[in-house]
């Protein structure tokens, strides 16, 4: 056999490097659809640090929703979208402030009633390194589930923050 | 393990170990480079000549060894000298780099294809997962090139693409979902070893349907060709290249269509198991040429589905039935039916 692996440090090097030019690039592109590529290009380079942080699973995850579904609905609404459109960025008006509070209180509150619920079963130590995929599932469901409900409320939190940010009075 | 050589004497020895590797034959000739390049180009031929058999035409002929099997040769040099044409403001480097990015994902997933117990290049621990991030990668490729032509056929067979090839992966994952829970990996090496006794085609025959008309919606076959039809839309999302760019894709195409059917045959067929007269991949390379030439068939005999009728298939009735077996699935595995083979 021949040992032809490049080292670690060198592999986080070029990730660092690919990912950060590639966002740098999403920010800066002038037509937008290079933007969504050097942005497709960033969320690869990031599957990149998770193989080499031996998490090839959530690697492959992060390819097939972020790459293969978000990248894919940004460049759907740029090509939707006429290029004159797309330029002009409206923001509206007023009545953010108080719904962002709104929805910041009730997250504190729903956050903090699961961990009082949840109490003394919450997780004190990391899972242990090298997770084989099939102890995924009962870790998650199990002595993780209360962070992983957290999330969720987070996820929706934001989902109501882009309603709230979307919708137009009419 | 062999070190860097040191001396000029240790050249040549370093070459011929690292040839030898494993790693070496299994990437360059087979199930790699070699390999896949002489059956993608075996695949055009085999399609033109079985299709005219269907329509009692006699396909290639004139292009040297029996049949004209030489004729994707023949294809490749006239393409390879004709003058690639780019439409007047078309996005010059994504029209041109593009096509190559959709030939190496559609060969990136045999990576991980097993053709045999050895004969993988990389035993990945999640290899569908693998495939299936790979394949998530072609819809949003194909629409940036139809972009790129800045052409109104294009971009319609480029939106319709998309359009279809989300729909239908979902049905697919969740069709897939039941063979990862019969053969409890997700390595694709430990699914075919979980169906030495008994192919997953039989615990569940509702997977491999959804997973088959999936496969055919996914690499836009006929009867779920609309990104391409030919009546509305010249030739879909590929109707402006020409040349060296359209031979990238048409080898594209036909690389993934080779891709599938391999998957359909490590899923669902057992992969490389069958009687011990013929070596393992011999069996897998037969396996995934039925599979293919089930997907080639239909473009002889059917017509082409309405829009609204394919995306209602895929969503409302694929989709459920993958649903549904996924609980039959979960009732077999529970009730210990399988465990006389092994489940």
């Amino acid at each position: 056999m021949v040992d032809l692996t490049i080292p670690p440090d060198l592999t986080f090097v070029i990730l660092t490097t690919i990912t950060l030019l590639a966002a740098i690039m999403a920010l800066q592109a002038k037509e937008l659809i290079y933007g969504a590529i050097s942005l497709a290009i960033s969320f690869i380079g990031i599957a990149g640090f998770f193989v080499s942080l031996d998490a090839p699973y959530l690697a492959m995850l992060q390819i097939a929703v972020y790459v293969g579904a978000v990248v894919v609905l940004i460049l759907f609404t740029i090509m939707l979208v006429r290029r004159e459109e797309a330029d002009k960025v409206e923001t509206p008006e007023g009545g953010e402030g108080a719904a962002g509070l709104w929805i910041a209180g009730l997250l504190a509150v729903s956050i903090a009633g699961v961990a009082a619920l949840a109490g003394p079963n919450l997780p004190t130590a990391p899972p242990p390194a090298n997770l084989p995929i099939s102890q995924l599932g009962p870790v998650l469901a199990g002595s993780y589930a209360v962070p992983l409900i957290i999330l969720a409320l987070l996820l929706s939190a934001a989902l109501l923050g882009a309603l709230v940010l979307a919708k137009v009075d009419r | 393990m062999v070190n860097l050589p040191t001396t000029p004497a240790d050249v040549l020895p370093f070459i011929i170990a690292i040839i030898t590797s494993h790693t070496f034959i299994t990437l360059v000739f087979f199930p790699g480079f070699v390999h896949l390049l002489i059956v993608v180009m075996a695949l055009t031929w085999y399609e033109r000549k079985l299709l005219a058999r269907i329509q009692l035409r006699i396909g290639p002929l004139y292009a040297g060894g029996p049949g004209g099997i030489l004729q994707p040769i023949a294809d490749g040099v006239k393409l390879i000298f004709k003058e690639v044409m780019i439409p007047y403001k078309a996005d010059k480097p994504l029209f041109l780099g593009v096509p190559l990015a959709l030939a190496f994902l559609a060969a990136l997933p045999f990576a991980v294809i097993p053709f045999g117990q050895h004969w993988v290049i990389a035993n990945l621990d999640v290899g569908i997962v693998f495939v299936f991030a790979v394949g998530s990668l072609f819809p949003s490729m194909i629409l940036i090139f139809a972009w790129a032509s800045n052409s109104k056929y294009p971009f319609l067979g480029g939106l319709r693409s998309l359009f279809q090839q989300v729909a239908y992966e979902i049905p697919m994952w969740i069709s897939a979902l039941s063979v990862v829970m019969l053969a409890g990996s997700l390595d694709l090496v430990n699914i075919v070893n979980a169906q030495q006794k008994l192919w997953f085609i039989i615990p569940s025959f509702l997977s491999f349907v959804v997973f088959f008309i999936a496969t055919m919606a996914e690499l836009e076959r006929l009867p779920f060709d609309l990104p391409e039809a030919e009546p509305e839309l010249v030739a879909g999302w590929y109707t402006e290249s020409s040349g060296a760019v359209f031979m990238v894709i048409f080898l594209a195409v036909y690389m993934k269509l080779y891709m599938m059917s391999s998957l359909v045959t490590v899923l669902f067929l057992g992969g490389w198991w069958g009687p011990a007269f013929l070596p393992q991949p011999v069996w897998f390379i037969l396996k995934t040429l039925v599979v293919a030439t089930f997907i080639i068939i239909p473009r002889g005999v059917y017509p082409r589905l309405r829009v609204d009728l394919l995306i209602k298939v895929g969503w409302t009735r694929l989709l459920i039935i993958a649903l549904a077996n996924v609980f039959v699935t979960v009732v077999l595995l529970s009730t210990g039916v399988l465990s006389a083979w092994g489940l």
